[in-house]
């Protein structure tokens, strides 16, 4: 088989948090977690809120750094101070979209600023870059001249998605990034996600605890419950045989 | 009986570029003891009808509507203060972030006592201190919790979203109400905790006859705990009727593109097919197109379908097309 575009080999991470003057207290937020993820593939992390997930998330962009344990892109180790290249190929959507994104800036600025930082292109090749990504999620050229507050939940979101690929990267993590979207703007989400994995062999990491989603669009999942990873596998296996209890009440719970 | 009967309610926004009909001509009717369900996508103004339903709004939206009754009573016809009564007494209301909508500032014990209206109190005034704190107790166990001394004296930051949730249930059955609007109760909850909520809003249904007007944006939480259901679309209702008809044959082009949006209505679907979605977005409340607000994103939209179509009637199931999906009008 192909190497793993994202491999996690043993990963611990941990918090240290005052108590009394001196006392601290060691809060185990991940222990010995590993998967590996392919291109073009899903691979969905469910789990609830303190399950560790979103520091998982943020040790993969490297907003932190693990305890132990390896993080292997494309069969290379990841060290601090790859972390710059590295955001070109590993790209973040946030929970909400009208909360990350800056609302003093047009968003056409904001695109520009990305590639302003992170590539060489010249200011036409960049325009035309930023036209040709907002084209590519279904928006058009004068949106580049709004606001954030001036479109709506579901557009937003296209906007975040249009930061993210406008670097051509191959991993999008999605923070619960469609949790919040309506119904038939999830869809659009949805069906414009998978498109995309079809055309251009991106990766997703979903970070959810929507399980139907999950299901529908994931190949593999991993539960997470107090930074421990409980069921790892095939998503359709890991639905029709959890092998633990919490995974077992989590997928009860959003079949019931 | 029916307790509330709304006819043609129309809300409208006052702008600098005129006014803006956010809720165009809605119809609501709820039974005593009946779980309405109301869905519909961010900006269709479900939150605008509860909101005008308990009186909340402030003075930039004008309210008009041919009829608005409140168990058979006409509201429309008493006076401001009169109506406050009547829907203080009767409705209450769930807001939608639990831990934002609670007093930041006061602990729970003290936000809980003062929900607990003084018609609910019997003995006299020395004896009503203690009465307060032991049915603020007793609320906190209806509502599932039971450790209450853990929770008197926090602040709503300190607490668990789902634990809020509770208590904002808590406080707003203290004064036993006939109708329980709760707004998107479940968005900021676990999936687990979501289960209990919906448990327990089932349960107070069910021993108390208390009707429910349960409000979201998520049509399958809806649907499983829902007897009848109104469908809105940008402000105008497309579909009302049974929750189990409107599932089964849907007539409005909208109603079905919701159903077979949500993954786990299509069991057929094969995982990463692509799901069926209606092109375009929502319009903004300044763009809204006239005549039926889908056209222009509906599949089967035609010339007609500038003009605004009648609610119409197929034996319970009422529909707002000119071209409904199954059978030819009647």
């Amino acid at each position: 088989m192909t190497t793993p575009l994202l491999e996690i080999r043993q990963l611990y991470k941990s918090y240290q948090k005052a108590q009394g003057i001196f006392g601290r207290k060691t809060i185990q937020a991940l222990s010995d977690i590993s998967f590996s993820l392919y291109p073009g593939q899903t691979l969905a992390i469910v789990g609830e809120t303190g399950s560790g997930k979103s520091t998982l998330a943020k040790l993969l962009v490297g907003i932190e750094k693990p305890d132990s344990g390896e993080i292997l892109l494309e069969g290379q180790a990841v060290t601090i101070s790859d972390y710059k290249k590295y955001n070109h190929v590993i790209r973040y959507i946030f929970q909400d979209p009208a909360r990350s994104l800056n609302p003093h800036q047009k968003v056409g600025q904001m695109l520009d600023d990305v590639l302003r930082y992170s590539t060489q292109l010249n200011e036409e090749q960049r325009q035309d870059k930023i036209h040709q990504t907002l084209q590519q999620l279904g928006l058009m050229e004068e949106h580049a001249d709004y606001y954030p507050h001036m479109f709506s939940g579901g557009q937003l979101q296209r906007v975040a998605l249009a930061r993210a690929l406008i670097m051509d990267p191959k991993l999008l993590i999605l923070d619960e990034a469609l949790t919040a979207l309506d119904p038939s703007l999830r869809a659009q989400i949805v069906n414009l996600l998978l498109e995309l994995q079809k055309s251009t062999g991106l990766s997703y990491l979903l970070i959810t605890n929507h399980l139907r989603l999950v299901r529908h669009i994931s190949d593999h999942m991993l539960v997470l419950h107090q930074g421990k990873a409980l069921d790892y596998g095939q998503t359709n296996e890991v639905f029709s045989n959890p092998q633990h209890d919490y995974s077992r009440k989590l997928i009860k719970s959003a079949q019931s | 009986m029916i307790l509330l009967d709304i006819k043609n309610m129309t809300i409208e926004l006052e702008t600098p570029e005129g006014l803006i009909r956010a809720v165009d001509r809605i119809n609501l009717t709820i039974r005593e003891g009946e779980i309405r369900g109301l869905v519909g996508e961010s900006g269709s103004g479900k939150s605008l009808i509860a909101k005008a339903i308990v009186g909340v709004l402030n003075k930039r939206w004008h309210i008009t509507a041919d009829r608005f009754s409140w168990a058979g009573q006409d509201l429309l016809r008493l006076s401001y203060e009169e109506q406050r009564k009547i829907i203080g007494r009767d409705i209450a209301m769930i807001y939608q972030e639990p831990s934002r909508s609670m007093d930041p500032t006061a602990p729970i014990l003290e936000q809980l006592i003062e929900s607990i209206p003084d018609s609910e109190l019997e003995s006299s005034w020395w004896g009503r201190p203690f009465e307060r704190r032991k049915k603020a107790i007793a609320l906190l166990h209806k509502v599932g919790i039971r450790d209450h001394q853990a929770i008197f004296n926090s602040y709503p930051y300190q607490l668990p979203e789902g634990v809020c949730q509770k208590i904002m249930i808590a406080m707003a059955i203290a004064k036993k109400p006939k109708l329980l609007i709760a707004d998107e109760p479940t968005t900021a909850l676990e999936s687990t905790t979501q289960a209990q909520l919906f448990r327990l809003l089932a349960s107070f249904n069910q021993l108390k006859g208390m009707s429910i007007l349960l409000i979201s944006h998520e049509l399958e939480t809806v649907a499983r705990n829902t007897q009848t259901l109104s469908v809105l679309y940008c402000g105008q209702l497309v579909e009302a009727g049974e929750t189990a008809t409107i599932l089964k044959s849907p007539l409005h082009p909208y109603t079905d593109a919701l159903i077979k949006s949500v993954p786990e209505f299509q069991p057929e679907l094969i995982s990463k097919q692509p799901l069926y979605a209606l092109h375009g977005s929502i319009p903004t409340l300044q763009h809204l197109p006239i005549g039926c607000r889908l056209g222009p994103r509906c599949p089967n939209a035609r010339k007609e379908c500038v003009k605004t179509p009648v609610l119409e009637r197929l034996q319970n199931h009422y529909f707002s097309c000119h071209f409904p999906l199954q059978g030819k009008k009647l």
